[in-house]
């Protein structure tokens, strides 16, 4: 299409479609998650129950907090995503 | 009658290229991009009294929000804050649909801020269509060099504003300036400046298209009475090309003369007189578009227009309607709880816990002794006298505490205090409360409760 090779984009694929929105709505779901969770819990409080001696600082507590909520949506809505995709069509349930 | 032909118009066509036709709403767009960016990178520079005016502060765990300092136990304020951004956002869509899409969305602004670069270092589309297919010279090099120059430093810029947001920007500048960015800041930096170079030079409107779920959803907010951008089927049709001396209503034609601009300016590649598509982020480059074609044919403006379905079936279009009213009324009372919440709202915060370990405890003199922890937060940025008493049982007093207790701007004073009263006045399980009052002319004060544990005979 003339204005999509303008703007510089292309038609995705449904294989390319899927990938950067399970990472988009995970990005944007573990956003809430780690807002939700760190309002409750001060991640040096945290720290502190599991090692006494662990020198981690308030924003590498942030940082995993939020890559431990990405990977968990990311698991959750990239299986979601791949069991819609690859499900059995209609008629070949029928056929069985 | 004559049968519709291309005339040199549509010839020269092939050389006029969409986007820069320009026009009313192309202005209204520059307007909104220049102004919005603004507003993002200049924000974080703004001061308030002695610090940031909006931060975000997480190293320090508190939000600074011009004249007002938040702390996590504020949370709720913030969660409805988000509940009012979104259901605005619900408002809006039902009145005057997607112009957050074409206009005030971080994706439309900063993929215009890009494409305005691109524009600049490689020039209009079929220059640009040109260079991509030339080979390699150094022509070539310098334009898509500069580009991508263009692009990351705008995309760095980006992406460490946005942190400037969440830490002190001045502290970050200065950082960035002497290359001593700590390592998590440097790479929240680079992750949404990378993030926004993906967004805004490549994916553009595929993340309207696959990835955003408002536009989506925006199906379920708009009904007959929502503003759309929409193809006047009734004038248009039939369709057809024509020389421009041609009544189109001898030739038997409607006013379309089918020269496919709208369909060449839509970011998103879809044909606008198919009617009102999910794709479509309401950016109205058609309407620029047709409203060009329409001048240079001499025909009257607005065959594809901002209007509404009811509108356009010459019916009347009503704002005041169920919806508006029950959007507007959460709206109004969200807004109305949060402004009430927040001006009743007295920055300290008491915390009283019971020592779970002992019941009570009796002393010489017929005295009965509770043990608990007492936590006050000054959430005011200045440090603050506070009285603390007890109250409930008869003669019940504190031990263990100075009669007046400071604590610092933003401090936690955590005390542990026994409160003591007559054997006499007490009886098994009774509600006492703490009371902290601030020692100064505010009048704030705060009151919990606790229970005050005694024997029962």
């Amino acid at each position: 299409m003339v204005s999509e090779e303008y703007r510089g984009t292309k038609q995705w694929s449904r294989d390319k479609q899927a990938v950067f929105t399970v990472i988009w709505i995970s990005f944007l779901c573990a956003a809430i998650g780690t807002m939700v969770f760190f309002a409750i819990f001060d991640p040096v409080d945290l720290i502190g129950i599991f090692d006494q001696d662990l020198n981690i600082d308030r924003d590498a507590g942030y940082a995993a907090g939020f890559f431990f909520f990405w990977c968990l949506s990311l698991i959750c809505s990239g299986i979601t995503a791949f069991l819609v995709r690859t499900a059995p069509k209609r008629d070949a349930i029928h056929r069985e | 009658m004559n049968s519709p032909q291309p005339v040199s118009m549509y010839e020269s066509q092939k050389k006029i290229y969409p986007r820069e036709i320009g026009g009313r709403f192309a202005n209204l767009s520059k307007l909104a991009t220049v102004s919005l960016l603004g507003l993002f990178y200049l924000i974080p520079w703004l001061m308030w009294d002695d610090h940031q005016a909006i931060l975000f502060d997480l190293p320090a765990r508190k939000f600074y929000l011009v004249g007002l300092t938040l702390w996590p136990q504020d949370f709720p304020y913030l969660a409805l804050l988000l509940i009012i951004a979104a259901l605005s956002l619900f408002f809006f869509t039902a009145l005057a649909g997607r112009l957050w899409c074409g206009f005030a969305c971080p994706q439309t602004v900063w993929t215009e801020a890009f494409i305005w670069i691109e524009q600049f270092t490689e020039g209009t589309r079929s220059q640009r269509m040109k260079l991509d297919k030339a080979p390699w010279s150094w022509n070539k090099l310098r334009r898509k060099g500069s580009k991508q120059f263009l692009w990351i430093a705008l995309s760095i810029w980006t992406g460490f504003t946005f942190v400037g947001y969440f830490e002190p920007i001045r502290e970050l500048n200065h950082q960035f300036m002497t290359l001593t960015v700590g390592g998590w800041t440097a790479f929240w930096g680079l992750f949404y400046g990378f993030a926004t170079y993906g967004n805004a030079a490549y994916m553009r409107e595929q993340v309207c298209k696959y990835m955003c779920p408002y536009a989506r959803f925006q199906s379920a907010m708009f009904d007959k009475d929502t503003l759309i951008i929409s193809y006047d089927e009734k004038r248009g049709e039939p369709r057809g090309r024509r020389q421009r001396s041609v009544d189109p209503k001898l030739a038997g034609l409607g006013d379309c003369i089918d020269c496919q601009l709208c369909v060449q300016v839509c970011p998103t590649g879809i044909d606008i007189r198919e009617g009102l598509q999910y794709e479509c982020i309401a950016c109205a480059a058609c309407i620029d578009a047709c409203d060009s074609v329409m001048d240079k044919m001499k025909y009257p403006r607005g065959l594809v227009r901002y209007t509404t379905e009811h509108a356009m079936h010459s019916e009347e279009t009503h704002i005041v309607r169920p919806r508006m009213m029950v959007y507007g009324a959460l709206l109004l009372v969200l807004v109305g709880s949060l402004v009430t919440s927040m001006a009743l709202r007295t920055p300290i915060i008491l915390d009283v816990i019971r020592d779970r370990n002992s019941l009570y405890r009796e002393l010489p003199g017929d005295l009965i002794e509770n043990i608990y922890t007492v936590k006050i937060i000054n959430q005011s940025n200045d440090k603050r006298d506070f009285k603390l008493s007890v109250a409930g049982v008869e003669g019940i007093h504190l031990d263990g505490v100075a009669d007046i207790v400071a604590v610092d701007g933003g401090g936690v004073l955590s005390i542990p205090l026994r409160a003591r009263a007559e054997r006499k006045s007490t009886y098994g399980i009774m509600k006492i409360d703490f009371i902290v009052e601030a020692m100064d002319d505010s009048g704030d004060r705060r009151v919990e409760d606790s229970r005050f544990l005694g024997p029962t005979p």
